[in-house]
């Protein structure tokens, strides 16, 4: 097996509750907002 | 009029009387395109503003991996750019520049670029177009030409262009129309050089494929891989990155590698496709050792190179080394001394994007000439460089492309000395969104930002970058950001009301 592989084959998996709360609508909302403004703050560095 | 140095001046003459300057932007990709609107609503009424672009097209490119799945189709990812042109008042060609001659020519004293027409009304006709500003956005040619049997019109596919997507679409609803009928099928996609750039898409799009194999049902029969130039998994072309979670700092190759598990993808590394017959990918790996892997699907990514644009002094001797580097992007305001991987600084990267030989020429997108790669360069035993080259789409091309058109704008209302506007890829940043999937609830996107976008070491010790600010998530959310961004910019590049409120 090569190193790639082995990594992969070692690297963590998510639990269950990260898989729901991947899907969940409320929390994603949350998180869709959070993105944006992480995404707003990277945007108005860029425009310093 | 032109200062005594020989540079255009476009001072106000007296009330309601201006110098008519011209402005040429070629290329009406992500930068170009950002460049030339801004530069139509900064500038008067009377200055010109001129884009020659070979295609008729605007092209929001990360979604062409949606159209590479069949997910969305050609047209909802591209317009028609005349009918935009023609009421922002800017002059367009649909040519293809050939020749640059920033010092006119014996029977042209001012600065021109040589086009031939790619617009069917015009077809073979050319034509010189002259400028006093110049902004070339070429964008990459895609070197399909680098390795042997790569691309559409050979052994694999591609979703570089839309027409490249839509064949890539086909070929992969073949290839599920096998899988359902029993018959298993191996997909590679990834990257087909050791020199790629866009490592991003070609994990988005993997991971799209994979979504669309679970979504038919035929994912067990399925074998996956991944086949990329990165030395580890989620080096990006960045250098990778460290994200903090949960108390803790990670990697984006732990991170990356978590997501390979998850959904049951192969990846093989360090990867320098050397040719791809029908069916089979020959490559070289980092060890030196040569390898092969049949196939029966793959997408995998082309290598660029410059524009095939050619620069002539005032004699009409060719100047093209001057003006651009080997791999025949543009040189810039960038420190492009050769030192070793330790050496290497993020004040080497470019700030205002001039050529380094005629200021009133901007090279922004991928047509500059980057000083090096952000990952660490490595070679074989064989002496073959693997390493990706440094990504420099989206986000930045957007911001490269504004900056330039700022310092113009400037320069024609005050003067050439007046100073540029500076946008370094190491004071900017990025986001990226690699989702699959499609819908509000059948999605899922790993979204990443990174500041700076090239590691700065003095001012980010340890790692190079703001830890606050580089972050990676998976979830749904970052697939409706994703569709959220196709809407913004393709509502945006339309120049719709209030488009230049959106952000580059």
């Amino acid at each position: 097996m090569d190193q790639a592989a082995a990594d992969i084959k070692n690297a963590p998996l998510p639990t269950q509750r990260t898989l729901r709360l991947r899907q969940n609508l409320a929390f994603q909302l949350w998180r869709f907002i959070i993105l944006n403004l992480r995404f707003a703050k990277i945007i108005a560095k860029g425009a310093k | 009029m032109r200062d005594p140095a020989g540079w255009p001046v476009f001072r106000r003459c007296g009330r309601g009387e201006f110098g008519v300057a011209r402005v040429v932007v070629l290329g009406a990709g992500i930068a170009g395109h950002t460049a030339a609107l801004h530069l139509r609503r900064m500038l008067a009424k009377e200055h010109q503003v001129t884009v020659v672009s070979p295609n008729s097209k605007w092209n929001w490119i990360p979604s062409n991996i949606w159209v590479g799945v069949g997910r969305m189709t050609t047209d909802q990812v591209t317009f028609a750019l005349a009918p935009v042109y023609r009421r922002q008042r800017i002059e367009f060609h649909q040519a293809l520049a050939t020749e640059l001659h920033p010092e006119g020519s014996p029977s042209n004293n001012a600065p021109y670029v040589s086009v031939r027409y790619t617009d069917p009304k015009r077809a073979g006709e050319t034509g010189e177009i002259t400028y006093d500003y110049l902004i070339n956005a070429t964008g990459p040619k895609l070197n399909f030409a680098a390795t042997p049997g790569l691309g559409p019109d050979a052994n694999s596919v591609s979703v570089c262009t839309p027409d490249h997507a839509r064949e890539a679409a086909e070929r992969f609803a073949e290839t599920v129309g096998k899988l359902k009928q029993g018959i298993r099928q191996r997909l590679v996609v990834g990257v087909g050089h050791g020199t790629c750039t866009c490592e991003g898409a070609a994990f988005e799009y993997c991971f799209n494929v994979e979504h669309e194999l679970r979504m038919a049902g035929v994912r067990d029969l399925a074998d996956v891989t991944y086949l990329t130039n990165e030395y580890e998994l989620g080096d990006f072309g960045v250098g990778g990155m460290i994200f903090h979670q949960n108390g803790f700092e990670t990697t984006s190759k732990l991170w990356t590698e978590s997501l390979f598990r998850e959904r049951g993808v192969k990846a093989i590394v360090q990867a320098h496709v050397e040719s791809v017959e029908p069916g089979t990918i020959h490559y070289e790996q980092l060890d030196g050792s040569k390898n092969s892997l049949d196939f029966d699907f793959a997408m995998l990514l082309p290598p660029f190179r410059g524009a095939d644009l050619k620069a002539f002094d005032s004699t009409g001797n060719e100047i093209s080394s001057e003006v651009f580097a080997p791999s025949g992007f543009m040189k810039v305001d960038a420190d492009y001394t050769e030192r070793p991987y330790e050496q290497w600084s993020a004040q080497d990267w470019p700030n205002t994007y001039e050529s380094a030989a005629y200021p009133n020429i901007f090279a922004v997108g991928i047509a500059f000439a980057p000083p090096h790669q952000i990952s660490k360069p490595r070679q074989s035993p064989n002496g073959t460089l693997i390493t990706p080259a440094p990504p420099r789409t989206g986000m930045p091309s957007g911001i490269m492309g504004k900056t330039a058109a700022r310092t113009i704008a400037d320069r024609i209302a005050n003067g050439a000395s007046a100073s540029a506007h500076r946008a370094s890829m190491a004071t900017i940043g990025a986001g990226c969104v690699a989702s699959s999937g499609m819908g509000l609830r059948n999605g899922t996107a790993a979204a990443m930002t990174m500041y700076p976008v090239v590691p700065d070491f003095k001012r980010f010790p340890g790692t190079g970058r703001s830890a606050i600010d580089t972050f990676g998530e998976i979830g749904l959310a970052g697939h409706w950001v994703k569709y959220m961004l196709h809407v913004m910019f393709i509502y945006k590049a339309r120049a719709l009301p209030g488009w230049y409120l959106i952000p580059e």
